[in-house]
């Protein structure tokens, strides 16, 4: 795999610029893992948090980041996007979300992350400076990386690769696809198109089935030619890429939201011994029980319409909360890439329904950090983990707050985007 | 019924959007629909249905004024560049779920569009949220007419093979043609008819009467929009095509009532507030395709800084629900102010929409359309808890939790 090698290469551009001390000072510092201190002091070095309090001095020769009546959060981490993989959605040139096909287990999102793509710093100025890069499409979509939103290569960008596996699952319904709103619908009974959709699920789980044990032996010969009992199995890129997904190394994020759905993916993972996140998740508030109990986590969007008429009309927007209540593990989610910068009034929207603030709060910071291995280094203000932060004029989640400054690997990083580039242009014309 | 229906809404700060400003523990008082009283010290007749709002935020109901709901599998007429004749309000589905859905969102009325598949697409039907109502009692009475036009990718069908021929225009020349040429055609039908109506004149009783010229529902609606009788709403995208519709619509003497989406607006700000027009745009949708990747959410404030009338849409049955947040963003992009914000969802779609005697803010004798919502609406916790038409209460958060069953089950339940 080359992902190890990934991780150790963008460690490098963080440790060049390690002379670089930044303080924030005398804002109220959110640190999300604890406390709210009400005035402190953020000190930043070598790309690291290395002091935060009340009483923190300001180092001689620190950059001073005067934040007195404003707000320091940990930067927020988008837990499902494809920031990096499309420019402009209808443009086929500029899209590198989803490969032919529909099993591309060995497609990586890194490799495709355009660093230079505008939407990168619109949804950095907000206060986004992570985001879950996923492929899209298929049955198996490929693997995601968790991207930095500061730098100039894919490598500098990558934080995490392979993040999970990305899977749809089978819903037996088509995908929707524009060009068919031209053709004649089918003409067939309710119970007809139940039976086409019952069939053409099974099929497509037993396809998936088939893979996954296909991947086991794959990774199990590829464990005994290493131990020299048998020569190496022939390259196989998708099933090099399944084999620790196989054996439950590599979380599979699966995107599905019916309740009868979530319920056949968590049964599949069972079956099969996958380290299950749920993406999507419209009905999860339906299964949350299960879903505590089985631990899975789940990715949720939370601006979107009740699946069914008889659903309250608030459903996805009350859906983190009756999560949170049940104690599942989840992250509150753009699953978009140009609207990523909306990700506060996403996480706001699940607080006007019931989800408390830090709740909400931590769901766009630490809890995606968790979900995705990071937890120890991102998602919070603590010593030690990655100075990822920003200064805002206030509540984040309230559509009326500004961001002044953002940190990304302790270098604070310009809030200048296409957007404000064509303000300044226009604003001036008479 | 004996005597009027009288409701009061007491306690709450009520954003009234117009010249009394913002009332602190105000009351709104509602006589048959209509708001009779607003203030501060109002005494509450005896008899009327007193809505407690304190703590809360009263504000004038939303008005979407980009809107398709109710009218799913009937947005739009493709089979040609020019449908003036459709109608939207033959296909109004008032069972649609999401009329609801969007009454939760503090929204009262909607500017329910033809789509965008023709330079010159359907009418338009403006309605109220009167959930529950049929068709015909959901139209908002005597609103000016309107009809929609489209500019760009999506009457040029740039993003999607259609079987069969093409269909023309497949570029911005073609779809400037097109409406120099039904404009030119509108002209020579309105000739044709005024000589007509002016030999019938003449003749009197005299003599036998003139052929009347072959009428046709597409040229009478075209006729009338050269007469100023129908509001025109264009959605457009490019800078370069908003100038091409000024040009072709002053050249025929004819009115933009609303630039739609229009997300360069702000580079020919000017030109649309010269015009006359005002601009339903997105807060901050951009990059879906490559006329959107100009867009910038400072649109609103820029366009508003020249004096445009802008306001904030939704065309989508789910945004529609949080367009108050969308106005919110115009106090962060470009730093308008609070009240010319939720102007942007209330007032401003009125007055685009003709209905602004009618609608758009908390004055006496308008319609009791109002939204209450639990904290300031721009606020991160803010929520719809009762949203009134004509007075009447048709969202209610509470009794709709409490009729939801408990525990969950297949059929209901609650997150």
């Amino acid at each position: 795999m080359r992902a190890p090698v990934v991780a150790l290469v963008m460690l490098v551009p963080a440790m060049a610029t390690a002379a670089d001390v930044v303080a924030i000072r005398g804002g109220r510092i959110v640190t999300v893992s604890g406390p709210v201190i009400e005035k402190g002091t953020v000190v930043v070095s070598g790309g690291k948090i290395t002091a935060v309090g009340a009483a923190v001095e300001v180092p001689a020769g620190a950059t001073v980041i005067d934040a007195s009546g404003q707000t320091v959060y940990p930067g927020l981490i988008d837990g499902l996007t494809t920031l990096g993989l499309t420019e402009i959605g209808s443009v086929a040139g500029s899209v590198d979300t989803t490969e032919t096909g529909d099993v591309n287990p060995h497609a990586e999102a890194w490799i495709a992350v355009n660093p230079h793509s505008e939407l990168l710093p619109v949804a950095r100025a907000n206060g986004i400076t992570a985001a879950l890069a996923a492929p899209a499409g298929g049955l198996i979509s490929g693997q995601s990386a968790l991207l930095r939103l500061a730098g100039s290569t894919p490598a500098a960008l990558t934080v995490k690769t392979p993040v999970a596996m990305h899977m749809v699952y089978p819903t037996g319904r088509p995908a929707f696809d524009i060009s068919r709103l031209f053709e004649e619908p089918e003409l067939k009974t309710f119970e007809e198109r139940q039976k086409d959709k019952k069939k053409s699920q099974e099929k497509d789980l037993k396809r998936l089935a088939n893979l996954l044990e296909e991947a086991k032996a794959y990774g199990a010969a590829q464990a005994a030619a290493k131990a020299g009992r048998i020569p190496p199995p022939k390259p196989d890129l998708p099933m090099e890429a399944l084999a620790p997904v196989a054996r439950g190394e590599v979380p599979v994020v699966m995107r599905v939201d019916a309740e009868d759905d979530i319920r056949g993916a968590v049964k599949f993972a069972e079956e099969h011994g996958l380290k299950l996140i749920v993406a999507g998740g419209l009905d999860a508030w339906r299964v949350a029980d299960l879903l505590k109990q089985k631990d899975v986590a789940v990715l949720a969007s939370v601006e979107r319409l009740p699946r069914r008429e008889s659903d309250p009309y608030d459903a996805a927007y009350a859906n983190p909360a009756a999560l949170h209540r049940a104690g599942v593990r989840f992250a509150i989610v753009s699953d978009d890439a140009s609207q990523s910068r909306n990700l506060p009034y996403e996480a706001a929207m699940a607080r006007a329904y019931g989800l408390d603030a830090g709740a909400a709060l931590r769901a766009i910071t630490l809890s995606p950090a968790e979900i995705f291995g990071v937890g120890d280094r991102m998602g919070a203000i603590t010593v030690g983990r990655d100075a990822d932060l920003f200064v805002a004029t206030g509540d984040i989640m309230d559509p009326r707050s500004g961001v002044t400054h953002v940190l990304v690997g302790g270098q604070e990083q310009s809030l200048e985007t296409r957007h404000t580039r064509l303000y300044e242009e226009f604003k001036k014309r008479p | 019924m004996t005597g009027p229906v009288l409701v009061a809404i007491v306690g709450g700060t009520i954003l009234t959007v117009g010249p009394q400003g913002t009332i602190e523990k105000g009351a709104v008082l509602i006589r048959d629909g209509k708001i009779a009283a607003v203030g501060r010290d109002l005494l509450v007749p005896a008899g009327a249905t007193v809505i407690d709002a304190t703590g809360r935020y009263v504000m004038p109901g939303i008005i979407d004024c980009h809107s398709h709901t109710a009218i799913e599998e009937s947005v739009n007429e493709c089979s040609d560049s020019v449908t003036a004749e459709v109608r939207i309000t033959d296909v109004i589905d008032h069972r649609d779920v999401n009329l609801y859905r969007e009454l939760a969102g503090g929204v009262t009325t909607l500017n329910v569009l033809h789509g965008s598949c023709n330079t010159i697409g359907g009418q338009n039907a403006v309605i109220k949220l009167r959930w529950g109502k049929p068709p015909e009692e959901l139209l908002f009475k005597d609103a000016p007419r309107g009809i929609k036009f489209a500019l760009g990718e999506n009457p040029k069908r740039s993003n999607f093979r259609a079987p069969g021929p093409p269909r023309y225009p497949a570029t911005r020349m073609g779809v400037e043609a097109v409406l120099r040429e039904s404009f030119q055609e509108a002209q020579a039908y309105k000739r044709e008819w005024e000589e007509y109506e002016k030999k019938v004149k003449s003749l009197g009783s005299r003599g036998d009467k003139p052929i009347a010229p072959r009428k046709s529902l597409r040229l009478e609606e075209l006729k009338d929009i050269l007469d100023g009788k129908v509001y025109v709403h264009a959605h457009c995208y490019r800078a370069d095509e908003i100038l091409m519709l000024i040009r072709i619509a002053e050249e025929f003497s004819f009115k933009i009532r609303t630039f739609q989406h229009v997300l360069e607006g702000y580079k020919v700000a000017s030109e649309i507030a010269r015009h006359g027009a005002g601009a339903s745009t997105f807060s901050d949708w951009w990059a879906y395709k490559m006329e959107a990747y100009d867009a910038i959410p400072y649109n609103a404030a820029i366009m508003a800084a020249h004096g445009v009338k802008v306001s904030m849409n939704s065309d989508s049955d789910e945004l529609a629900r949080r367009l108050y947040w969308e106005a919110a963003k115009a106090v962060k992009y470009g730093g308008v102010s609070e009240v010319e914000a939720l102007k942007m969802v209330t007032l401003n779609p009125a007055w685009q929409l003709g209905i602004e005697q009618r609608v758009g803010s908390i004055e006496v004798g308008k319609d009791a359309d109002i939204a209450i919502f639990s904290a300031h609406p721009f606020a991160p916790d803010a929520r719809v808890e009762q949203t009134l038409v004509d007075g009447v209460v048709y969202f209610d958060r509470a009794k709709d939790v409490a009729a939801r069953t408990a525990p969950a089950t297949k059929a209901g339940g609650s997150p």
